[in-house]
């Protein structure tokens, strides 16, 4: 099921709409809010949380990490 | 005899009488005229500080409209634009677009006074204050008018209120908020009391101030012009404000002012900031938006809630700390979306980035880079490398980009209310929401309308959505003009 969340990339200064499967893992997620932001070709390891500030597993799918519609994530490069 | 001005005001200004066929509760509505309802006993000794008669309305008004069209006649048209620095001309068509038509609603919002004010003295002011605001209309729409055979999108003077653009939703949600769906209690609190008593000096002193400086005279006539006039009717709000706290409405005075000023904020922010530091030329600018903002609204907002014994808003830490940031992160926004705006918008030069810094200390160390990056990416790969092709997040309440305060410090949540989840800039976003849920649960933002296909997700056909005519209408970069990649049929490749 597609899903559409609010990233918001700790190097970024607003928050972008991501419209994804929710198949596709949190790593896979945090790159492609990156891609969409202003410093993509930076790299370095992500870290992502939800809105509560708990740390997602980068290798669970959206949905089993609780991840749905409206909800907000934030990536920070470590 | 002719009697003296003071000997028959006060039988012009009370005119009240006690009605035979209705009651008072039916002749003023509390649904219209506002809550707590409270006989006309209370509202008994409403009075204005500075009283008018409407002859002197009328004569005052005359001159003031003969100044601005005298300064208008001695700059022959085929002139306007002499002297006149390309960001300037930016900043008035975005000043224009953004309040031309809200000052009609604002003369709607008088006329609900103007019927519904629970004192005829009340009344009375607000009958002028209509006519206030209609001439706040027309002034732009002539001035913009002129202006339009130097530049088409000045005809967004009159159009942009009648269109779907961003920008301009957030604009008539927080109007229709404020003037259009408000009791005339909440009107002469929200409006008069915040709203001009507070925020106008910011848009009309503070600009006529920088139009003197950019030698825009017909503007800085017109804006200051229009100020004298919101001094005036900006006056309903202290006696109706003391009135609610007389009568045990306390609770309710501090929550319409807090909502209303973090509400104002926002829209401020977004218009004056951005264009204040990112459009008015260096030489324009005499303060810093945050200077103006601390002199001239928060110090006079402060003495107001000292007068009234009144608290600061909840919120006021974040707002201090949002002064330093919040127009920045956005003027970013504007820039990478600036092909959904009507106006053209500034990459900082060198120069600019100095005056920024001197003024905000943490601005070079905070968007340098970000800044740095696009110039790098224009060089690099031309204007498409620049834009932003992404969705923002628009906050359910303010209507515009979920912002950071600044890189890294980010304020965004959201609530869960009737199966929906709501996304919000802010906590007091999401509080006046939450204080409010019915009145703004239903509104979609342009976000909401795209991903549920009420609007369409393909930029070009955003565009056409928006009311933009693209290429010629939409934004560019001010000193690059028209890159001949935006001609490309299909620039979202």
């Amino acid at each position: 099921m597609r899903v559409y969340l609010f990233g918001f990339a700790s190097d970024d200064f607003l928050g972008r709409v991501i419209v994804t499967p929710d198949q596709r893992t949190v790593a896979q997620l945090a790159d492609q809010l990156v891609a969409w932001g202003q410093a993509p070709e930076r790299g370095g390891p992500l870290t992502v949380r939800n809105e509560a500030g708990d740390i997602l597993d980068p290798a669970a799918t959206i949905r089993v990490a609780g991840l749905g519609n409206g909800d907000i994530f934030t990536v920070e490069r470590r | 005899m002719v009697l003296r001005r003071d000997d028959w005001l006060d039988l012009a200004r009370k005119v009240d009488w006690t009605p035979r066929y209705v009651d008072e509760r039916e002749l003023f509505p509390e649904e219209i005229s506002g809550r707590p309802w409270l006989t006309h006993d209370a509202w008994r000794n409403w009075n204005e500080a500075y009283r008018t008669t409407y002859r002197e309305y009328v004569a005052n008004q005359r001159d003031k409209d003969a100044a601005v069209l005298g300064v208008r006649a001695a700059l022959t048209k085929p002139r306007l634009f002499d002297d006149l620095d390309p960001g300037w001309v930016q900043l008035v068509k975005f000043h224009n677009g953004a309040v031309a038509l809200a000052e009609y609603a604002g003369a709607v919002a008088e006329l609900r006074m103007a019927r519904f004010g629970r004192d005829s003295a009340w009344r009375t002011m607000a009958s002028l204050g209509a006519l206030d605001e209609i001439r706040h209309t027309q002034i732009p729409l002539l001035i913009g008018h002129d202006l339009l055979a130097h530049d088409g999108n000045f005809d967004w003077t009159h159009k942009a209120f009648h269109t779907n653009q961003w920008l301009i939703l957030a604009a008539r949600h927080l109007f229709d908020d404020m003037f259009l769906a408000a009791d005339a209690i909440d009107l002469a609190i929200q409006l008069n009391f915040v709203f001009e008593t507070g925020f106008t000096n910011l848009q009309f002193m503070a600009m006529a101030a920088m139009a003197d400086r950019a030698h825009h005279h017909v503007f800085e006539k017109t804006v200051a012009s229009i100020q004298t006039d919101e001094a005036r009717h900006a006056q309903i709000g202290h006696p109706v404000l003391r009135t609610l706290l007389e009568n045990g409405s306390r609770e309710r005075a501090q929550y319409l002012i807090d909502k209303m000023w973090w509400r104002c904020w926002r829209l401020f922010l977004a218009l004056s900031g951005t264009a204040m530091e990112y459009l008015a030329p260096l030489s324009a600018r005499n303060r810093s938006f945050k200077e103006f903002m601390t002199e001239w609204v928060t110090e006079q907002f402060m003495k107001n809630l000292a007068e009234f014994d009144l608290e600061k808003p909840w919120f006021w830490d974040l707002f201090i700390e949002e002064l330093d940031y919040a127009h920045h992160s956005l003027q970013l926004g504007l820039y990478t979306y600036r092909t959904t705006l009507w106006f053209d918008v500034a990459m900082p030069d060198r120069a600019e980035r100095a005056w920024l810094n001197e003024k905000y200390p943490q601005w070079e160390e905070t968007y340098g880079a970000l800044w740095d990056q696009l110039e790098l990416r224009w060089e690099a790969d031309g204007e498409a490398n620049t834009l932003a092709y992404g969705l923002p997040a628009l906050c359910n309440l303010c209507q515009l980009p979920a912002l950071f305060i600044r890189p890294g410090r980010n304020t965004a949540c959201t609530i869960e209310m009737g199966g929906r989840r709501y996304l919000f800039c802010s906590e007091p976003c999401r509080w006046i929401f939450e204080q409010e849920s019915s009145r703004f649960a239903d509104h979609n933002s342009v976000v909401d309308r795209i991903v549920a296909g009420e609007a369409p997700g393909k930029l070009t056909e955003l565009h056409r959505w928006m009311g933009l005519q693209a290429p010629v209408e939409t934004g560019k970069d001010l000193r690059r003009g028209l890159d001949p990649w935006r001609l490309d049929p299909v620039p979202t490749a």
